[in-house]
């Protein structure tokens, strides 16, 4: 799963999808499918703000979208999107609603474990971050208290 | 990520293509959990595996990248044929709509990897042999024509898997023996790996880029 996180688009490949998404643009009218491959490519970009796009794109796609197949392909991407962008809660939402058109996806199972351990990882991390602010606030209360002694 | 020790020498990356419903997640979990994935849904655009195979007594790691094989998934999946060393063919022996499909996928394998990509045919479901609609022969005879290796396999029943995965890595390990796979070269798809660790002693060199698993 790491891979599929952590995989980045070569921006030539980026780029070439993002000009027929804008010629059609221009011309008025967007097939779905360039729609989606653009969205695919930023979603595995670098940068944030193209993951952000990407999302937007896909979410656009859903709202129209009747067929149940495209529908499950739309919310997988957009899930993985907020996980490439640490959104953790708003991924498991998209991967429940996968697992709901689908029940036994593996795919959908796998990128859940995925963000379980992460969001586990940073809660121990922000635990540990809690718990240091503690130890530090008590040693300034200590502190403090040693130099009321003192007076 | 720093040069460390790693328990193998290289790494290896494949791609597998071909229509849909002719079975490569199967192959792939075949191939990486020993197991027969009944029900498969359809791939949702990528999925990826991993499994560290001997050859000739060198550890390595496959990288394996599997497709989904609907059409509206082919434009993006293309990105990610760009430096394989090994890319699995494969067409479903009971339909032969997916067999007359392979010059397709296989000219965007030639046009998208590099000469030195190794192409191995697999003609899947194997284990149905009453409804067979391509022959073996036939089948043969195009691998032969292509320059492109070939079995018969089955991912249900595990027959022939294992040795298309790794007759594969086989020949691209006999690629970088004689020389005509160029490790340096940007797309060659294989990555060489310190076995094991440098003495802390000799280390007082910057370490160089080349053993980066980034």
């Amino acid at each position: 799963m790491d891979s599929i996180i952590q995989d980045h688009i070569d921006p030539a490949d980026l780029k070439k999808f993002e000009a027929l998404y804008r010629d059609q643009t221009r011309r008025g009218k967007v097939a779905e499918k360039t729609q989606f491959d653009y969205a695919w490519c930023l979603i595995r970009s670098r940068y944030q703000e193209d993951m952000h796009k990407g999302v937007a794109l896909l979410e656009d796609l859903l709202k129209n979208e009747k067929d149940d197949l495209a529908k499950r392909d739309y919310l997988y991407y957009i899930a993985v999107g907020h996980t490439r962008l640490k959104e953790y809660e708003r991924a498991l939402k998209y991967i429940d609603a996968v697992t709901r058109i689908e029940p036994g996806n593996h795919q959908a199972r796998q990128l859940h474990q995925y963000i379980k351990k992460k969001m586990e990882k940073d809660g121990l991390v922000g635990m540990a971050i809690v718990g240091g602010a503690a130890l530090a606030l008590g040693g300034l209360v200590g502190l403090g208290a040693a130099l009321l002694k003192k007076k | 990520m720093a040069a460390g020790p790693y328990n193998y020498s290289y790494i290896f990356k494949y791609i597998i293509i071909g229509d849909m419903g002719v079975g490569k997640s199967c192959l792939l979990h075949q191939f990486t959990e020993k197991k027969f994935m009944a029900d498969c849904p359809h791939t949702i655009g990528v999925e990826f595996g991993t499994r560290i195979i001997e050859v000739t007594g060198q550890k390595i790691k496959l990288q394996i990248w599997d497709t989904a094989g609907q059409e509206r998934f082919r434009a993006v999946t293309r990105s990610y044929y760009r430096g394989a060393a090994g890319a699995l063919m494969v067409y479903d022996i009971t339909r032969r709509s997916t067999y007359n499909h392979l010059s397709s996928w296989l000219t965007d394998a030639r046009n998208l990897t590099n000469p030195n990509t190794v192409i191995f045919l697999i003609g899947n479901k194997c284990d149905l042999d009453a409804q067979r609609d391509v022959t073996y022969e036939e089948a043969k005879q195009f691998a032969e024509e292509n320059g492109l290796m070939f079995l018969e396999c089955s991912a249900k029943t595990g027959e022939n898997v294992e040795d298309a995965f790794l007759d594969t890595a086989k020949k691209i390990y006999q690629n970088i023996q004689d020389g005509s796979l160029d490790l340096n070269a940007a797309e060659s798809g294989v990555q060489h790996k310190p076995a094991t660790p440098r003495s802390p002693i000799s280390n007082d060199q910057p370490p160089s880029k080349e053993g980066c698993a980034c």
